[in-house]
């Protein structure tokens, strides 16, 4: 009976304390209530938001029979008179009924005097582009290099389309034939000789498989070859001995290279002409 | 035609110059194994009047050469050794004070000579090889009030080992302009070098004082020469008849003009390279027994003549280009296209 009382006596002590007297804080203050009983299930504090007027915190809590006693912290924002159980909250969700709980009293006043000038209210304001700065720049950055590679590619893309436009080589078959004709109809300038003479050099170096050899190297071999052999001498015969000694059968010596098909100049050499090689 | 007033070389005056050239060969191959296109190359500087670079390490029988050569056709003959403390009086001549008269007297130098040998020539400092190429290229030399003329021929025979750079001073292309041919000296071939072991190793000693030395190829030189100066002036003579073709200008121009346009290259051939080339041929030709230029000539020769006076640019050489491949890229695209007169005529014939 005794131990009954003792308890019952313990729960109320702190009720009638508040009741008499509520804690009070000022303003951004903190106040503490402890080791105060509150019946039912743990309590937690409502989770504070810009609005709320008073922020409350639990520091500690302990079991107390069927009830838990807590060491409570406030901060009052606004100054007035509070009731604490609107801040709490069962921890399992379950909701506080009218009588659950003794009401916890509490004032917060205020140091300044009345008649502050209050600052203007906290206006939402636009939300900043997405990502932010940084998240800007890589974004330029990104439409800058694709801006680059595309003006890039363009340009590229034309003058390669300009340069085989314009710069389309003449083919070796191309540039013999007129040469040839001229030769043999005694038109061909001497400048043009100097073409044709290299341009039929040319010709057998790629037949024999020359073109990477050192040239003068490819030519003792092209004067030993079997065809290209006699060419070179009567070229040489013509082109190059002094005028009363250059008479050549020019109608035989290029009769070959006529009308000789593009194709013909890669063509292999046949096998029993290649004795000089 | 280029030699159209220039009488053509009778059969006689080539039987004799040809007489004289293999006589020539056959006196420096008795000391000298291989080394045909090196003789032939002096023997082009010395016909033409051009003068010869030699670019090759020590031991490959330069000085030796151009001894055996200056005594088979009895020239003066001196040599050099170009070291970084040489003067150009040391190379000119200077005047001395005479202490009898008190009278200047001009000692003239070893540059008045006929085969001057300059050994190492890029050890010397600048001043010293500003002094000889300006002698090579005037013939001539002032030493105090007095200016002299160099004898003829004059030919200036300069080595230079290409491996050894320390402490040297690089010739500039302008004056490496002035060199006709700079030829690059190879080792011999195989049995070239062990007919040279096989020569050496039969020279013996030679008694000498109360001693002995060993005897050298030079030991061994026959003294009396083969041919005269004489034979010089009828050979340079016949040189200048050697005929040279429209068509065969129209190769060397081509040649040199592409030098100029070529993407690697940032330096081309000066119309000097030109003019070389073509006297360089002709002496060629004779020398091979030909009255006449041909492409061949062209060809053999473009790199002693063309290849010095090229220079590459930084970002060819970056990437492991040399002049020798732009040079043969060069002369194998003759006659091949886009570049030359003769592909700009072609495409309109």
């Amino acid at each position: 009976m005794n131990r009954f009382v003792l308890v019952v006596l313990s729960m109320i002590s702190p009720l009638v304390a508040l009741a008499r007297t509520p804690p009070e804080s000022a303003v951004g203050m903190a106040g503490r209530i402890e080791q105060i009983v509150l019946p039912g299930a743990e309590l937690v504090p409502v989770a504070a938001d810009a609005k709320s007027k008073v922020v409350l915190r639990v520091l500690a809590v302990y079991p107390h029979g069927s009830a838990f006693r807590y060491d409570l912290e406030f901060v009052g924002l606004e100054p007035g008179s509070y009731d604490l159980r609107e801040f709490l909250v069962r921890k399992n969700g379950s909701p506080i009924a009218a009588g659950d709980l003794p009401p916890i009293p509490v004032t917060i006043h205020s140091v300044l005097p009345p008649g502050q000038v209050l600052p203007h209210p906290l206006e939402r304001g636009d939300a900043p582009h997405v990502g932010g700065y940084k998240t800007l720049g890589i974004a330029a950055g990104v439409v800058w290099a694709a801006g680059l590679v595309a003006i890039l590619f363009y340009r590229r893309q034309r003058s390669a389309e300009a340069i085989a436009r314009s710069t389309k080589p003449a083919t070796l078959a191309d540039r013999l034939k007129p040469l040839v004709e001229q030769a043999i109809a005694g038109t061909l300038p001497a400048p043009q000789c100097a073409s044709l003479e290299l341009s039929l050099v040319t010709l057998w170096r790629r037949r024999l498989g020359l073109e990477d050899r050192d040239p003068a190297e490819a030519l003792t071999i092209l004067r030993a070859h079997a065809e290209a052999g006699p060419l070179l001498t009567g070229l040489e015969t013509w082109l190059h001995r002094p005028p009363e000694q250059s008479s050549v059968d020019l109608v035989a010596l290029l009769a070959p290279y006529r009308n000789l098909p593009p194709e013909a100049l890669d063509a292999p050499v046949r096998a029993g002409a290649s004795s000089g090689t | 035609m280029p030699t159209g007033t220039v009488r053509p070389l009778s059969p006689e005056d080539f039987a004799r110059t040809e007489r004289f050239l293999a006589a020539v060969r056959q006196r420096v191959a008795t000391v000298i194994v291989g080394q045909d296109i090196v003789v032939e190359r002096l023997l082009i500087a010395l016909f033409t009047g051009g003068h010869l670079l030699l670019q090759g390490v020590p031991g490959l029988a330069k000085t030796l050469l151009v001894s055996v050569l200056s005594r088979s056709i009895d020239l003066a003959f001196a040599r050099v050794q170009f070291t970084i403390d040489l003067l150009p009086s040391d190379i000119l001549g200077s005047e001395v004070l005479d202490p009898r008269t008190s009278d200047f007297r001009v000692r003239k130098g070893p540059v008045f000579t006929n085969l001057l040998l300059a050994d190492e020539i890029n050890r010397a400092a600048p001043k010293v090889q500003g002094a000889l190429l300006e002698a090579m290229q005037e013939r001539k030399v002032t030493i105090g009030n007095e200016t002299f003329k160099l004898p003829a021929p004059f030919l200036v025979i300069a080595t230079q080992n290409p491996v050894e750079q320390a402490g040297t001073f690089e010739l500039p292309e302008a004056q490496l302009d002035r060199f006709m041919l700079v030829h690059r000296l190879g080792y011999p071939e195989h049995d070239e070098e062990r007919e040279i072991l096989v020569r050496n190793a039969a020279l013996g000693i030679r008694r000498e004082d109360k001693g002995a030395i060993a005897r050298t190829e030079f030991d061994v030189l026959e003294k009396e020469p083969v041919g005269s100066t004489e034979e010089i002036v009828s050979t340079m003579e016949a040189v200048h008849q050697v005929h040279v073709s429209e068509t065969f200008v129209e190769h060397v121009v081509d040649a040199v003009k592409r030098t100029r346009v070529h993407p690697a290259v940032e330096l081309g051939c000066s119309p000097r390279a030109g003019i070389s080339l073509i006297k360089a041929s002709r002496a060629r030709a004779l020398i091979r027994g030909r009255h006449y230029v041909i492409p061949e000539d062209l060809f053999a020769l473009a790199e002693d003549v063309m290849l010095h006076r090229m220079r590459l640019k930084y970002e060819a050489i970056a990437d492991g280009t040399n002049g020798r491949d732009v040079l043969h890229e060069i002369l194998r695209s003759l006659g091949g296209g886009a570049g030359g007169s003769g592909s700009s005529s072609s495409n309109g014939a």
